[in-house]
């Protein structure tokens, strides 16, 4: 029972922040839109190609709700820096609140503000003219894939956070992780027109198990088979993720 | 009855750094204790251990009448802690930072709502509850630090250096509400400082601590007691190093033995003399001084202060240390113990 209303609380105050930095909520809603409007003009060529069928933005679409989780849940340990930095965690370890409390508030907010961003981009896609093949359930299924994925990178975003308890090596180490695993993957490309060896190493990328399973709701409907296939890795992401996080938050904290 | 005890507590971090060195030490219900010593010295060591927030290498200490490693959890709902750096914030209002905190001690809405209004009070921020802590200032801020360790009603505050970095002014401002605290609530202070002037105003019973061992305890007056009268410094004219070294051998075999001379401690180029009247041994000093041939460039009669305290049983003064090689590389030390 402590536990729980313990997160509440964290949640409601990972919230609080996050919406009070009122440059964030901008930027991460316009980022995706400009990856909509820019990128199917950018690669206008590609329409046409094996794999994308006839438009890139109803291919990309599915790829920016990843990419937006991606890096929103990527720099979630942030939150935890602020905590440690200021002071604010060794005060709360001082109180009888549960430990573990501090480390899931912190990765359920930073995901209920993801899923709120998963949405408004959905809503957008669907307005510039995206068909969204399984309609609102497939939404549905969709963003509990991507939560799938956020949830992991989260947990080791904020563990990594506990881990190095500065911002340099941090940050350095999203930039270092991130972009490559956006690159190593079907996000821009279908997989027809990757080289072999790309082909391979994305099949060990969790963002590439969530691009597959949320492109197949919006392009085909349900491909049962791909979609377990990223239930089940997702979720298997998802909890070496938080277990990473508890484990340094443990480990590292006080 | 103790409130906190330590036996032979020890903290021994990675390269073999004995921040904490067998320390024991006793704290009565209902007094404040201040842990008086320079940076580095351990005493935010000290209360971290107390605190639950690390675990002693060695030893044991009790926190009102828990064992702080095999009882953590009872031992966080006794004690409240208002830590060096400002635990606050800054993205909520004040009654939301004091909330949260009301809500981690498992007080129950309504005690919350009452005790929010009564600690606004106490530290004076009425009218300010639902600013946004951005907008408070240092002093403002280190006030609702106060607030959010009190909320619970503690058996024990701890209080990690309250004042550093806030001006003198506000510094005066803090040390009234801290005593309006021990008046108002009863509560009992742990303080560390490594301002003199702090433990002296504050504290009722201190421990002086350096390099991770207790040198003395007692009251300020004890202590300064202890020094046995006043202090008498000389500062020798020459300023070159052998030149004071010469002055110092030959002040200190001067003086030694004679009735009015309690000891002497060389500290930083000026040779403080410990004696029972200052007074009279200042003419009497200077009369021995001329006849020996010793050139002397000042001399100042002072009674004792914790400074003079901290000088006799560490031989350094506190001050001196700020600013040295050593504090420098203890900082560092601290600063990287931090990010470990």
């Amino acid at each position: 029972m402590n536990l729980l209303s313990d997160i509440w609380f964290q949640v409601v105050r990972g919230l609080r922040t996050q919406f009070r930095i009122k440059v964030f909520i901008f930027i991460n809603l316009v980022q995706p839109v400009l990856w909509l409007l820019f990128f199917p003009q950018i690669f206008k060529s590609l329409a046409d190609m094996p794999g994308i069928g006839g438009s890139y933005l109803q291919f990309l679409a599915p790829g920016v709700v990843v990419i937006t989780v991606l890096f929103g849940s990527a720099w979630s340990g942030m939150g935890m820096l602020h905590l440690i930095d200021m002071g604010i965690l060794s005060k709360m370890l001082a109180t009888p609140v549960t430990r573990v409390s501090i480390i899931l508030g912190g990765v359920i907010s930073s995901m209920v503000v993801l899923v709120m961003q998963a949405v408004i981009i959905f809503i957008i896609a669907v307005i510039m003219g995206v068909d969204v093949a399984t309609g609102a359930p497939g939404v549905f299924l969709a963003i509990f894939l991507v939560i799938l994925l956020g949830l992991g990178f989260a947990g080791f975003s904020n563990g990594l956070a506990l881990l190095f308890k500065r911002a340099e090596p941090l940050m350095g180490t999203i930039n270092f992780v991130t972009l490559p695993l956006m690159l190593i993957s079907s996000i821009m490309m279908p997989p027809q027109l990757l080289p072999g060896w790309l082909d391979t190493a994305r099949q060990f990328n969790p963002v590439d198990y969530a691009v597959v399973g949320v492109r197949g709701l919006v392009l085909e409907g349900y491909v049962w088979s791909d979609l377990w296939l990223s239930l089940l890795i997702l979720a298997a992401w998802a909890t070496a993720g938080i277990a990473f996080g508890t484990f340094m938050f443990r480990f590292r904290a006080e | 009855m103790s409130i906190i005890e330590t036996h032979q507590l020890t903290k021994v971090f990675p390269g073999d750094v004995r921040a904490v060195d067998g320390i024991d030490f006793e704290v009565k219900a209902g007094e404040v204790f201040g842990f008086l010593g320079p940076n580095g010295a351990g005493k935010t060591t000290t209360i971290k251990v107390l605190n639950t927030l690390i675990k002693p290498t060695a030893g044991t200490a009790t926190v009102c009448g828990y064992d702080v490693v095999k009882s953590p959890a009872e031992v966080r709902g006794c004690i409240g802690y208002v830590a060096q750096d400002v635990g606050v914030d800054e993205y909520g209002t004040g009654r939301e930072n004091l909330t949260l905190y009301g809500h981690f001690y498992r007080l129950d809405g309504r005690t919350i709502k009452q005790r929010v209004k009564e600690l606004f009070e106490l530290v004076d921020l009425t009218g300010f509850e639902d600013k946004m802590v951005s907008t408070y200032s240092g002093g403002m801020r280190k006030r609702l630090d106060l607030a959010m360790g009190l909320i619970h009603r503690p058996a024990v505050i701890f209080l990690d250096e309250p004042t550093v970095g806030l001006d003198p002014q506000t510094r005066v401002h803090i040390w009234d509400y801290i005593r309006d605290l021990v008046k108002a609530m009863g509560v009992t202070i742990f303080l560390t400082t490594h301002y003199m002037e702090e433990a002296d105003h504050l504290a009722d019973r201190i421990a002086i601590i350096d390099l991770g061992k207790i040198m003395a305890t007692g009251t300020p007056d004890e202590l300064k007691h202890s020094i046995g009268g006043d202090v008498v410094t000389l500062s020798p004219s020459t300023t070159g190093e052998e030149d004071r070294e010469e002055f110092m051998r030959r002040t200190q075999s001067a003086l030694s033995g004679k009735p009015f001379v309690l000891g002497t401690q060389a500290t930083d180029g000026d040779l403080a003399v410990y004696v029972n009247k200052g007074e009279s041994a200042v003419p009497s000093i200077i009369r021995l001084l001329s006849s020996e041939g010793i050139d002397i460039e000042t001399i100042s009669m002072s009674h004792p202060t914790l400074d003079d305290v901290f000088l006799k049983y560490t031989g350094r003064t506190i001050r001196a240390q700020e600013g040295t090689r050593t504090t420098y590389a203890q900082i560092q030390r601290k600063r990287s113990r931090r990010h470990q």
